[in-house]
C-alpha cells in the first residue's frame, strides 16, 4: 500500500535519531521536508485548511512525545464491559479516512500524523509496566489512536516493538490494522508474543466508508500471512453497520474469514456496533457528506452516543456471534463499548471483569 | 419559475423567517428542483424553522440512502398526501416531519409498531404504565404503578403476574428476539 503525504516536518531536536534518518532516507525525492524548533506548533489544524483534519493525514510531523507512551485503552468506561487493553501509543492519527473514525473527534484539535521519535523510552514504560503486575499477563496495543502498520515501511516501528516483546515472558502485543503492509513482521520471529489484528469488514462498507484501506481479501491474505509467520490474529468486526442486507454481508464475511483461516487458529474476534457521539457524527457528515452508511438508523443511546436502535443492534450482533460460535465455541469474543446487558442478550453473559477478559485474551 | 427565480424565492422565505446562514446555505445546496419543491412544501404547511431544518435534514439523508433526489422523495404518495390534503397547516406540518421520519427510519417504525402493539394487548390496568425506551435506544422497559392503597397494589401486582409471559415477549423484543 503506500500513502500519499503532503510534508513531512521533523522536531530539531529529532534530527539525528534513528527514526528520522529512516524516514527521510525513504521519503520520495520531492518530498517537501521542514525541520522546526518545536513540533507541537506544525500537530495543530491547519489555518484556512476546509478540512484541517484531512490536511493533518497528509503531513507526517517525526516528533519527541512529551507524555508518557502507555494509557488505558480511551474506550474504556464504567458504562461499559472492557477488556483491559493497554495502549502504547507510538504515532498519532491515521494516513487511512474511514469515515466513522472516532479520531476525527479525539484529534480534532492536533490532527498532524505525529511519529514519535523517542518511541524507546515506551519499552521503558512498558518494562515497569511489567515489574509492577508480576505475574499478570499485560496485553498491550499500538493501534489507538493509529494504525499500527501503516507507514511501517517508512518506520520500521513495528520491528523493534516485535522483537522487544518477542524477549519477554507476561506481554502480548497487538498491533491493530487496516493495511496488508506485514513485510516487516515477517521478517522478524514474534516467539507467540505478537498478535495482529485485522479490522474486518464487508466489501460494501470498505468501498463506502473506508477510504485509502486494504480490501477485505487483501487483509485476509495478509493474516494468513503472518500467522504462518509465526504471529497470532484476532479479528474485530467493528463497527458493525447496520445498513439493509448488513446481516447477509457481515454472514458472508464471516464465512470468508473461515474459508481463509481456521478458526481454530483464531485468536479473538471482538464485536461492536457504530457508535458516535454527537460531535464525532456532525464531523464525520461533514467530512463525508456522500457515505450513505453514516445515515442509518442511529438513535441517541442512554450513554450519549448514536447507536443502532437497540433490538436491531442486538440481533445483528448475535446472529454474528452464533455464525462465530458455530464456526468454534472455543474462539474468544467479546463485545466492545457495549453495555451489560448487551453483552447477555448477545454473549449469554457479561464478563466477569476487565482484568478477566485480558487474561483470557492475553493467555490466548 | 427558474432555478434564479426558485432562489430568489427561497432567499426571502429565510429571510422573513429568520433562517440562519448555515441551513440556508445547506438548502440552495440541494439540486434546484428538490430546493424548489422544499421550499414549496415550507409554503404550503407554514413549516416553522426548526420543522424545515429537520425536514430537510431527513430528505437529504434519505436520498443519499437510496440514491435519489429529494424531489423524488417529496413526490411520494404519503407525503403528496399531506402537502396537497385538506386541514390545518400546522397538523399537517406535524404529519410530514413524522412521516419523512418514518421514511428515514424504516425499521425502527416497524419494531416500535410490533412492540407498541404487544403492549396494547397486555390490556394493562390503568394504574399500571409501561414506558418504551427512547427511539428503542436501549432494552430498558418501564413499568410504573400508580396506587392510594394496599388493596391496589395487590390488584396492581395480580395483574403484572398475570401478564409475565406478555411482558417476557415485550422484553425479548427489545433486545432483538423475535
Amino acid at each position: 500500500m503506500s500513502f500519499e503525504l503532503d510534508e513531512i516536518v521533523i522536531e530539531e531536536r529529532c534530527r539525528q535519531s534513528a527514526l528520522a534518518v529512516r524516514v527521510l532516507s525513504r521519503a520520495p525525492a520531492a518530498m517537501s521536508v521542514s525541520f522546526i524548533a518545536d513540533a507541537r506548533d506544525a500537530i495543530r489544524p491547519a489555518p484556512g485548511a476546509s478540512d484541517p483534519f484531512g490536511a493533518g493525514k497528509r503531513r507526517m510531523v517525526v516528533m519527541e512525545r512529551r507524555a508518557p507512551f502507555l494509557m488505558a485503552c480511551p474506550a474504556g468506561s464504567s458504562e461499559f464491559a472492557c477488556c483491559g487493553y493497554l495502549v502504547v501509543v507510538l504515532a498519532s492519527n491515521c494516513p487511512m479516512d474511514c469515515s466513522y473514525c472516532f479520531l476525527q473527534e479525539y484529534l480534532a484539535d492536533n490532527p498532524g500524523f505525529q511519529v514519535y521519535a523517542n518511541y524507546a523510552d515506551a519499552f521503558d514504560e512498558l518494562e515497569r509496566a511489567m515489574r509492577r503486575a508480576p505475574g499478570r499477563a499485560l496485553r498491550v496495543g499500538t493501534g489507538e489512536l493509529a494504525d499500527s502498520l501503516a507507514f511501517d515501511r517508512m518506520t520500521d516501528i513495528s520491528r523493534d516493538l516485535v522483537e522487544f516483546c518477542a524477549a519477554r515472558a507476561g506481554v502480548l502485543l497487538e498491533l491493530k490494522t487496516k493495511t496488508d503492509e506485514i513485510d516487516n513482521l515477517l521478517a522478524v520471529d514474534p516467539r507467540g508474543r505478537t498478535l495482529v489484528s485485522w479490522t474486518l469488514s464487508p466489501p460494501r462498507v470498505f468501498a463506502s466508508s473506508e477510504k485509502g484501506t486494504a480490501a477485505p481479501a487483501a487483509r485476509l491474505a495478509a493474516a494468513r500471512s503472518v500467522l504462518e509467520a509465526g504471529y497470532k490474529v484476532g479479528f474485530h468486526l467493528d463497527p458493525v453497520i447496520a445498513y439493509q442486507d448488513a446481516e447477509r454481508d457481515y454472514l458472508t464475511l464471516l464465512d470468508d474469514l473461515f474459508d481463509a483461516i481456521s478458526p481454530a487458529r483464531i485468536a479473538f474476534i471482538s464485536l461492536g456496533g457504530l457508535r458516535m457521539t454527537p460531535a464525532l457524527r456532525s464531523a464525520a457528515r461533514r467530512r463525508h457528506p456522500h457515505d450513505p452508511l453514516l445515515c442509518g438508523e442511529e438513535v441517541l443511546a442512554p450513554d450519549g452516543r448514536y447507536r443502532t436502535f437497540t433490538p436491531l443492534r442486538a440481533a445483528l450482533l448475535r446472529a454474528l456471534e452464533r455464525r462465530i460460535a458455530a464456526a468454534n465455541p472455543a474462539i474468544t469474543r467479546y463485545l466492545c463499548m457495549e453495555p451489560p446487558s448487551i453483552h447477555r442478550r448477545v454473549l449469554g453473559q457479561a464478563p466477569a471483569s476487565a482484568a478477566a477478559l485480558g487474561a483470557a485474551l492475553a493467555g490466548r | 419559475m427558474s432555478d434564479d427565480d426558485s432562489a430568489k424565492a427561497i432567499r426571502a422565505w429565510a429571510e422573513a423567517h429568520h433562517v440562519d446562514r448555515a441551513q440556508l446555505e445547506r438548502w440552495l445546496a440541494l439540486d434546484a428542483q428538490s430546493a424548489a419543491a422544499l421550499l414549496d412544501a415550507a409554503v404550503r404547511l407554514r413549516l416553522r424553522v426548526g420543522q424545515l431544518q429537520r425536514a430537510r435534514e431527513m430528505l437529504e439523508e434519505i436520498a443519499l440512502v437510496e440514491r435519489t433526489q429529494a424531489t423524488a422523495v417529496l413526490a411520494r404518495a404519503p407525503l403528496k398526501r399531506i402537502l396537497e390534503g385538506a386541514g390545518p397547516a400546522p397538523a399537517r406540518g406535524r404529519a410530514f416531519v413524522e412521516e419523512l421520519r418514518a421514511m428515514r427510519f424504516p425499521r425502527l417504525g416497524r419494531a416500535l409498531e410490533q412492540i407498541k402493539a404487544e403492549v396494547a394487548a397486555l390490556r394493562l390496568p390503568r394504574a399500571i404504565e409501561v414506558t418504551l425506551p427512547r427511539d428503542l435506544g436501549s432494552d430498558e422497559l418501564r413499568i410504573e404503578i400508580r396506587v392510594r392503597s394496599a388493596a391496589e397494589f395487590r390488584e396492581s401486582l395480580r395483574a403484572l403476574a398475570e401478564r409475565t409471559d406478555g411482558m417476557e415477549r415485550i422484553l425479548n423484543l427489545l433486545g432483538g428476539e423475535t
